[in-house]
């Protein structure tokens, strides 16, 4: 699933740090797939080259982003803006793991 | 037919008759690579998605019935159902249907290979671990395909499950209350099938080899998780005698169940405390249940294994304040981490000690690696916070290594108290007594903590010298040894000399010929498996503080083994003949008539 540009619409994105000391584990794997799937835009993340859909655990998980790794969030569609805000906020709470 | 009795090690006691299901036998050898024709595509994908979709609702429902103290379960079940919604598998596979012409469970078991292939490429052990669950996932769409309603759902009544081991990744996709014991090919008395089925009160047996071979879905067996015997297709006479031992029992288990909220107190109005040993947060339930007034040893070890990365003190910390919470007001004594060197050698190197049960391990181990124990002592600390908590240090053996230990604490504590941390400044402190050299100095030792704890198993081992795992030598391992009582009773004058409280740990606690000699001691607490609460705190409120002194003081005066086991049997069956006829008809009497 690719989230190709759709007429009229932009693709937003932001960045943002894998802060939790284990990466993007199960739990935090699991956290942001289930944020995601509550939205009606396309959602990736970007790491380097990789590109995967952040509605997808396995992807999320496959990605293997460790502590301090830099992603790209990337959203299209009706609710972007938010989905971002949303998904931004994850990542600052290193999705309420630890203090 | 009298059945087939195969053995095992029993895990959770108790006695269940059922029908047999094996669960997570691999589907793979029945899968089969079919054509679909172009005009069918459509329905096989639909059919994919129903079975994706019945499997997702049946997960959700079980989810709604797991308890909310099993928080690691419920997310578990929370990451399965995410696979089930993952595009990944559900969409790829309905992908290969379509470009394929294959049939679902083919593309289903194509899609899985897929990602067989990335997770294998991934480093981080973790994260590859996570196939499993993915492998779990698959295994029950590929039943739901397969028309098969397995998974207990449409199935009436309650069964045993037989399996090669099971992960709680397994258990966690089974409907509790259909299960009425787990038999297992795997496993050791630690092993997680154990703490799950004691804590869901059901007798298990673990380490079957033959368990496979011998049993098949459908069958009639008897699991008796009280000696580790499973019978299989039972005769008449043996399936009589077994329904009234499993009667007995469940009626001897309700009616001390009923009593074990009732404080642990003689009739002659002596209290002692009885606690409970955990080795994971999910057992709170129980303790609770079981009459547990506290936590009185908490097993850090498992934190720290199966795993190839330390855990964080932040990881730690939750883990702990968690439980400190749930128990509050009640103890919760954490035993610093009591693991030998062996267990982190992917972390300090092979050390290939000749003999590791007196080598680098538990507190000198600690103390070696100021940076781990550190980062333990801060997360109780930071827990203590939450709740009764009080620490203990395992294997002490003098005085040097106890002001070590609180050094570290002290340093850890200065260091919380910069960064404006919360804990208890007034967290009691204790050492387990467990070599003989503590017991010798157990006086000056007294001086420099708040409590002891007697390890009994490790005094025991160490104190006759014998390894009791050792069938050429175990049958010196005598708790009642006069050697043994000697030191337990000097431990706790020692104590209580100095004023401080002294528990008691080890098997010893649980033993009901032992209980009545601890009390004459004067032990302030014992500490024991949940399931075994009920069973002594009856024994205690049916003791007299008088007669348990006289039994000691005549014991003592003993020099074999011998002469005090028959002592204490005959005084035992004195004061409560019910409770030891019961466990005797249950142990005895094990080859019924053919």
């Amino acid at each position: 699933m690719k989230n190709d540009e759709q007429a009229g619409e932009e693709l937003l994105s932001r960045q943002v740090v894998v802060a939790n000391p284990h990466g993007l584990h199960a739990r935090p794997a699991g956290k942001l797939a289930q944020e995601a799937l509550g939205f009606k835009s396309s959602i990736s993340i970007v790491l380097d080259d990789q590109e995967v859909d952040a509605k997808s655990i396995l992807d999320i998980l496959t990605l293997a982003a460790g502590q301090g790794c830099i992603l790209e969030i990337r959203a299209t569609g009706e609710d972007a803006e938010q989905a971002l805000d949303v998904l931004e906020r994850l990542f600052a709470n290193r999705f309420e793991e630890e203090k | 037919m009298s059945g087939r009795t195969i053995t095992g090690i029993p895990v959770a006691s108790g006695i269940a008759i059922g029908k047999a299901i094996f669960v997570n036998r691999s589907h793979k050898a029945t899968l089969l690579r079919q054509t679909v024709a172009s005009s069918l595509v459509e329905k096989e994908v639909e059919r994919l998605e129903n079975a994706f979709a019945v499997t997702e609702a049946e997960l959700a429902d079980i989810r709604s019935q797991v308890p909310d103290e099993l928080k690691d379960y419920k997310m578990l079940i929370d990451t399965h159902l995410l696979m089930l919604k993952d595009p990944q598998l559900k969409g790829t596979a309905g992908e290969y249907i379509r470009t394929l012409s294959l049939n679902a469970e083919w593309a289903l078991e194509k899609a899985v290979a897929d990602q067989e292939a990335k997770f294998g490429a991934i480093d981080d052990p973790y994260i590859r671990e996570r196939m499993q669950d993915v492998r779990v996932v698959s295994d029950r769409v590929q039943s739901k395909l397969a028309g098969r309603s397995n998974d207990f759902k449409a199935m009436q009544g309650r069964f045993i499950i037989m399996a090669h081991d099971l992960s709680p990744a397994d258990t966690v996709a089974m409907e509790v209350d259909k299960i009425m014991a787990f038999a297992t090919v795997q496993g050791g008395k630690t092993s997680h099938t154990g703490i799950m089925a004691r804590t869901l009160g059901i007798p298990a047996v673990v380490g079957v080899p033959d368990l496979q071979k011998k049993v098949s879905d459908g069958d009639l067996v008897i699991i008796d998780g009280i000696s580790g015997k499973i019978i299989v297709n039972p005769g008449e006479d043996v399936l009589a005698d077994y329904n009234e031992r499993a009667a007995k029992f469940e009626e001897y288990s309700r009616k001390i169940k009923r009593r074990c909220q009732l404080p642990a107190e003689t009739l002659d109005g002596f209290r002692v405390q009885v606690f409970a040993n955990i080795e994971l947060v999910e057992e709170v339930a129980a303790v609770l249940d079981n009459g547990g007034e506290g936590i009185g040893l908490y097993r850090t070890e498992y934190a720290y294994m199966n795993r190839t990365t330390l855990p964080t003190e932040d990881e730690l910390t939750e883990k702990y304040s968690e439980l400190a919470s749930i128990m509050s007001p009640r103890k919760v004594v954490f035993r610093t981490l009591d693991l030998g060197a062996d267990k982190f050698m992917a972390h300090y190197g092979e050390l290939n000690e000749p003999n590791p049960a007196m080598g680098l391990r538990a507190i000198r181990f600690c103390l070696k690696h100021p940076q781990l124990f550190k980062s333990q002592l801060r997360a109780i600390l930071r827990a203590s916070a939450h709740g009764n908590v009080a620490i203990m240090f395992p294997m002490i053996s003098g005085i040097k290594e106890v002001r070590q230990a609180k050094a570290w604490l002290a340093q850890a504590k200065a260091e919380l108290r910069r960064e404006g941390v919360e804990y208890d400044p007034d967290m009691p402190i204790g050492i387990m007594i467990e070599l003989p050299a503590a017991v010798m100095v157990a006086e000056f030792l007294a001086q420099e903590v708040d409590f002891f704890s007697i390890g009994t198993n490790d005094l025991i081992q160490y104190s006759i010298g014998v390894d009791r795992t050792n069938r050429h030598v175990s049958y010196l391992y005598q708790p009642l040894h006069p050697a043994t009582l000697k030191s337990i009773k000097l431990v706790v004058d020692a104590a209580h000399q100095a004023g401080i409280e002294v528990s008691l740990c080890g098997e010893v606690a649980s033993d009901p010929f032992c209980v009545p000699l601890l009390m004459g001691m004067g032990i302030d607490s014992l500490s024991l498996t949940p399931q075994a609460i009920p069973g002594i705190k009856r024994i205690i409120r049916q003791t007299q503080m008088r007669e348990c002194r006289n039994l000691l003081r005549e014991v003592m005066q003993c020099r074999t083994v011998h002469r005090i086991n028959s002592l204490v049997m005959d005084s035992i069956f004195k004061s409560y003949p019910e409770e030891l006829t019961f466990f005797a008809s249950l142990l005895e009497n094990d080859e019924a008539p053919a």
